[in-house]
Parts: structure tokens; sequence; C-alpha cells
């Protein structure tokens, strides 16, 4: 009976810590959202330097409309996690719930729910296609890819060999800008030849495991194919101070700050730009615009600017003014 | 000398044969494979997962188990890069790194140790807090422009890449930690029976709280190396980690159950993991295949590992009238007896 009550004790402490932490987090919003819209981001994962970029931006561009309180909550990656956090937020009342589904399938169900219950649904970073009544804000992954493998089909030397990084199996934003390589360059350039192709999960670490040991296997590489930066930047550290790769081109797509740097040093040779600014800016326009009865459903799209050793300066001040570079 | 060898289990040297027969193997799939800078390349790959895995060999011999080694480590290396590029010192950078490993091991030493609560569940909030923590500071982004700091995980000695020279200093310190001291005989006689070690006078928690604050010390610098190797501070590095960091002690020989374990073996692990990873990625394997490879070879250690120990069990209640009443000793494999001086403990037939 001693053991119980003491139990019994520490779950109630453990509870009431809990409780007051959740309370602490949701008063501040609740005070100002008392005559305002309550919105819930739902971010695919804090750990994806994307995600949590746009996030952060969310947070920010959020300042800017007074009528809006914006609530943030992480997917941790996980389709369970993000299924839970829209069936709360439903459950929760909000106003309004911006999603950047995990996996677009596995939220598909609990973003029909949110859109039957009457709340102002908006998918984003990647777009769910197909949802009546749901809203949309996006970047198009095949537009990305296709805009850097066009500029590619230029510069790759004839007969060149090439090795491709691709993100996770099954993403959409791997596969779509994958296709783009593949339409806009490979089927372009039959004279091109893929020595090496695997899946390095966004990773930088991974992408420069498998580009240590590619490069012993096949020692000429003229281009790193990547579908996004970060692995293209894993890759570039296997084949820094080796003479042999000097000049190597590399491609990648999300014009994150590193990419900004390496392009900015000649080390890297594109990227497409994927601005959470603009992403953050156009989703908050197009919530309050629903909320407001001024739309019904809207369906946009940021741009996809090409960003290389011509115009990086431009992308540089970009990060310097948001913080992310020196 | 033939006693000698006869009295070795097989367990000891069999991993070698294993590791020597893979490398055998990847010899003929590709002719670059023996190349010396494919050597290099792999020692240097292999560098950050075996001193991970050091870490979880110590606390899964003492019958413990760390899930938070990626995340901590992902701190730790964060918390460095940060530290270096305040105050550009090489010294407060690699320090830096090393405390917060042991801060966050300390704490799950206090509460394993001390409040007894099972090692898998406060190392699992361990690791949701380390990665929360690191998170945090960074709030998602990647920390660059990191100058020097790369060389720690970059440059080399000679034709030694730094990291396999820490890999090998490391390796050393910890054979003697666990071949030659109090330290290791006690880790070895907690792991193998609890109550028999508490018994027999050694300071079990003392014990756990110093195999966490290795681990701490480990994790700590595996992060310095990851985030120097990579040129970057990424707050979602190392996720996964753990469960690569335990895989390599599991296939040296570490049983799941505490109490047996060698550095040797470990080492020999983690080669055979990066061997095999780097001749499939010569060869063109995919990474879906690569995947099934290495969960057959973990299965595979681990069912080997219980049958073969259901079989020394077998052994050793038939020795029990020659061995005394235990019937045997725990038994570090580096060549010592696990058990402390004068304190022969059971193990194998103490069921648990």
């Amino acid at each position: 009976m001693k053991l119980f009550n003491r139990k019994i004790a520490t779950v109630s402490i453990a509870a009431a810590a809990a409780l007051s932490m959740v309370a602490c987090s949701s008063s501040g919003g609740d005070a100002e959202g008392d005559d305002g819209y309550r919105v819930a981001y739902i971010a695919r994962a804090q750990v994806d330097s994307f995600a949590a970029w746009l996030a952060n931006e969310i947070k920010a561009e959020a300042e800017n409309y007074p009528d809006i309180t914006v609530e943030v909550f992480d997917g941790q990656a996980d389709d369970e996690i993000e299924n839970t956090m829209i069936e709360n937020a439903i459950a929760n009342n909000f106003d309004a719930i911006i999603i950047q589904a995990n996996n677009g399938e596995a939220q598909r169900p609990y973003i029909e729910q949110s859109v039957a219950a009457g709340i102002v649904t908006i998918t984003t970073n990647p777009r769910v296609e197909g949802i009546e009544g749901a809203s949309s804000v996006d970047a198009s992954p095949f537009d990305q890819g296709a805009v850097v493998a066009q500029y590619a089909l230029d510069q790759v030397p004839e007969d060149a060999k090439v090795v491709v990084l691709n993100g996770p199996g099954g993403n959409f934003h791997s596969t779509e800008r994958r296709k783009a390589w593949q339409e806009e360059f490979f089927d372009k350039r039959p004279d091109v030849e893929i020595v090496a192709e695997d899946i390095a999960n966004w990773n930088k670490d991974e992408a420069l495991r498998l580009m240590e040991d590619w490069v012993l296997a096949h020692p000429e590489i003229d281009a790193i194919i990547s579908m996004n930066d970060n692995m293209a930047a894993g890759a570039l550290e296997a084949v820094k101070n080796k003479p042999n790769f000097d000049g190597i081109l590399a491609y990648g797509v999300d014009g994150t700050p590193e990419a900004t740097l390496l392009i900015e040093k000649g080390l890297m040779t594109a990227s497409t730009l994927q601005n959470a600014e603009e992403l953050a800016e156009l989703n908050l326009k197009t919530v309050h615009d629903l909320l407001t009865g001024v739309e019904d459903e809207v369906h946009v799209d940021i741009g996809n600017p090409l960003i290389t050793s011509e115009n990086v300066e431009e992308y540089l001040e970009l990060y310097k003014s948001a913080g992310l570079i020196d | 000398m033939l006693d000698k060898l006869k009295g070795l289990d097989k367990g000891q040297y069999s991993i070698f044969l294993i590791l020597a027969v893979v490398i055998l193997i990847a010899s003929f799939l590709s002719e670059n494979f023996m190349s010396p800078n494919n050597i290099t390349n792999i020692l240097r790959q292999v560098a950050v997962i075996t001193i991970l895995a050091y870490g979880a060999m110590t606390l899964i011999i003492s019958g413990m188990i760390d899930l938070s080694a990626g995340s901590v480590m992902a701190f730790a290396g964060v918390v460095s890069v940060i530290v270096y590029k305040d105050t550009e010192s090489m010294l407060w950078a690699i320090l830096a790194g090393i405390v917060i490993g042991v801060i966050c091991n300390l704490v799950n030493a206090l509460l394993v140790a001390t409040f007894r609560t099972p090692a898998f569940i406060v190392t699992l909030g361990m690791m949701m807090m380390a990665r929360g923590a690191v998170l945090e500071i960074t709030q998602g982004q990647n920390v660059l422009q990191l100058g020097d700091f790369v060389k720690l995980g970059q440059g080399s000695v000679g034709w030694m890449p730094l990291p396999t020279l820490f890999l090998i200093i490391i390796t050393v310190v910890i054979w003697y930690l666990m071949s030659q001291t109090r330290y290791g005989r006690g880790l070895y006689a907690v792991g193998g029976n609890e109550e028999a070690a508490r018994a027999a006078g050694i300071p079990v928690t003392r014990v756990k709280y110093q195999a966490f604050i290795v681990n701490g010390v480990l994790v700590g610098i595996a992060g310095v190396i990851f985030m120097a190797r990579v040129n970057a501070g990424l707050p979602n590095a190392g996720v996964g980690y753990e469960l690569q960091a335990i895989t390599a002690p599991i296939i040296g020989g570490t049983s799941f159950s505490g109490g047996v374990g060698t550095t040797a073996g470990t080492l020999a692990g983690a080669l055979i993991v990066g061997v095999l990873g780097n001749i499939m990625n010569l060869t063109g394997v995919g990474s879906y295949i690569q995947q099934i490879v290495m969960g057959l070879i973990i299965a595979v250690a681990v069912t080997y590992d219980v049958w073969s120990k259901r079989g020394k069990r077998k052994t050793v209640i038939l020795k029990s009238t020659d061995d005394g009443p235990h019937g045997g000793t725990t038994r570090s494999p580096d060549g010592d007896t696990g058990a402390p001086p004068g304190n022969q403990l059971s193990q194998a037939t103490t069921p648990r």
C-alpha cells in the first residue's frame, strides 16, 4: 500500500509538472489569440534542417499578422506522431491547420478529417494532391530538379561519368527531382554514364561515406548529381584536396546556406533555391485570405530560382540577414 | 602453451577468422579493396562508430545499455563546434564535447545506478532530451564555417588519418581499462551477476557510474570527430548510431546478457561491418540490399551468442565437480578473469 501510494504520488507530481508546462506554453498563445485566429502549423520534423528553417520562418511571418496566432508542432518525421497531431489540432478547435506532411498518403485521411471538420486546411512542402476543400502552398520538386538539370545540360562534358545521390526511398521530393533529372538531362544526354547511384537519405555523412568509396571504384567522375544540397556537400567533402577531382561539377537542390558558400568558393556548381522565407510568406497570406473569406480555395507555388556563381552574392546576403551564416 | 590454447573460448578467435574471411572475399570482389587508399578509407570511416561501440561495449558488459549515444553524440559535437567558433581553441572545443558527453551520462548513471531505473528507459529519455537540446540551441540549422576545426576529422599524421590515430589510442586505453584494471574487472563482475558482485564487496553503484562516465567521454570524442569529418555541426547527426554502436560489440562476441566481451572483439566487429559496407559500395550493391545484409549479420551474431551460451551452460554444469560449486568464472576474454581478485564469481550457472 505504501509503495502504491508512493507510485500515485510520483505519477501525480509528474503529471502536474507536465500540465503546468503545457499551461505555461499555451497561455501566451491564448492571451494573444482571444480575439484572433488560432493556426496550428504541423512541421514534418525539426531535425530536418529545411523543415526547421520553414518552421522558424512561419513563426516569424506570423508576427506580421496581429489577428493570427501560430502554434508549431513537431511531427518528428513519424507518420503516427504527425497524424496524432492533426487529430489533436482538430479536437482543439484550431481555426486553421497547415500541414507539412511527412508522407502525404499516410496523412491524407487525417487531412480529410480536418477539412470535414470545417477547419481551414493547407498542405505545404509537399502538397497533398486531390483533397477537395483543402488548399496548398508548395514548391514543385519536379521543377526544382528540372531547373538545375537544364542548366547542367550544357556544362557536363561529353561522355561524362556521373554519380547520383538520392533522398529516402519513396520520398515525394526525392522521386520528383530524380524524375526531372531523368527527363530533362539523362534522356537528352545518352552519352552521360551513371557509374554509381544510391540513397543517402538526405544526409551529409552518408553521402560522404558513399563518395569516399565511389572515388576508389571509379577514378573518373565528372559530376555529382544530388537530390539535395546536404548530400552534394557531403560528397564534395570526400573529394576535397584530391587533385584528380579538381573542377568536379556538383549539382544540388534547396539552395541551403552551405550550398551558397560552396558555390561562392567555386566548389559547387548550382542549386535551386527552395526559399523557406517565401514559402512562409505565402502560407501566412493564404491562411489569412482563407480565414477572412477573401478566398475559398488556393493552390499556389513559390518560384524556383537557380543559384550559380553569377548570382550567389544575392543569396549569401539573404542568409547573412537571416543570421544563418557569418 | 597447448593448455593455454585449449583454454581459449572459440568465440575469442572465431571473430577474427570471420574478419579474415570477409577481407579475403572482399579482396577478390574488388581490385581496389586492398589498395592503401581504401584501407585508409575504411579505417577513417569506422573510427566514429568504433569509438561509440567501445562505450556501448562497456555498458553492455556491465549489464546496461545506452540508447542515447547517437543523440548525445550530436549534442556534444555541435556544442564542441560552437565552442570552437567562439574560442578558436581546439582544446576547449574537445573538452566541451567531452563535458557534454559526461554530463548526459552522469544523468543516465544517476537514474540507473542510484534510482535503479532500467537503463533502457533512462537512456531512451536521454535520447529525446539530448536531441531536443541540440535542436533548441541550433534551431534545427546546421552550424557552418568551421575553419581549422575540420582538421580533427580530415587531417592526418603522415598517411594516417587523425580519426584513425584517435581510434588507435582509444583502443589501447580501453583495452588496458577493461583487462588490466579493477575498473574492468568490476564491469565484468557486475554484468556477470550483480547480486553476487555486491555480495563479494564490489561497489556496484560506483562501477555503473564509472561505466557511464567512460561512455560519456567516448561519445563526446566521437561527436567532435564526426562534426569535424563532415565539416558542419549537424543537429540531426547520429540518428540510429546507437544501434550501429551496439551492433559492433554484439558481432564481436559481447553478450547481451552482460559479463562477457572484449575490446578486440568489438574492434573486429566494427571492422567487419565497415568492410562489408565498403565492399558493397565498391561493388555497387544498393542500400536496400545493404540493410538486408547488415540485419542478417546482427540476427546471426545474436543467435550465435544465445546458442553458444546455452552450450556453455551445459558444459559448466558438467564441470562443476572440478571447479567447485559455482562451476565457472566470469571471464574477460582479453585474458583476465572477470571477477575481482579473490572473488571467483559464477556467471554461466546462475540464471538471470
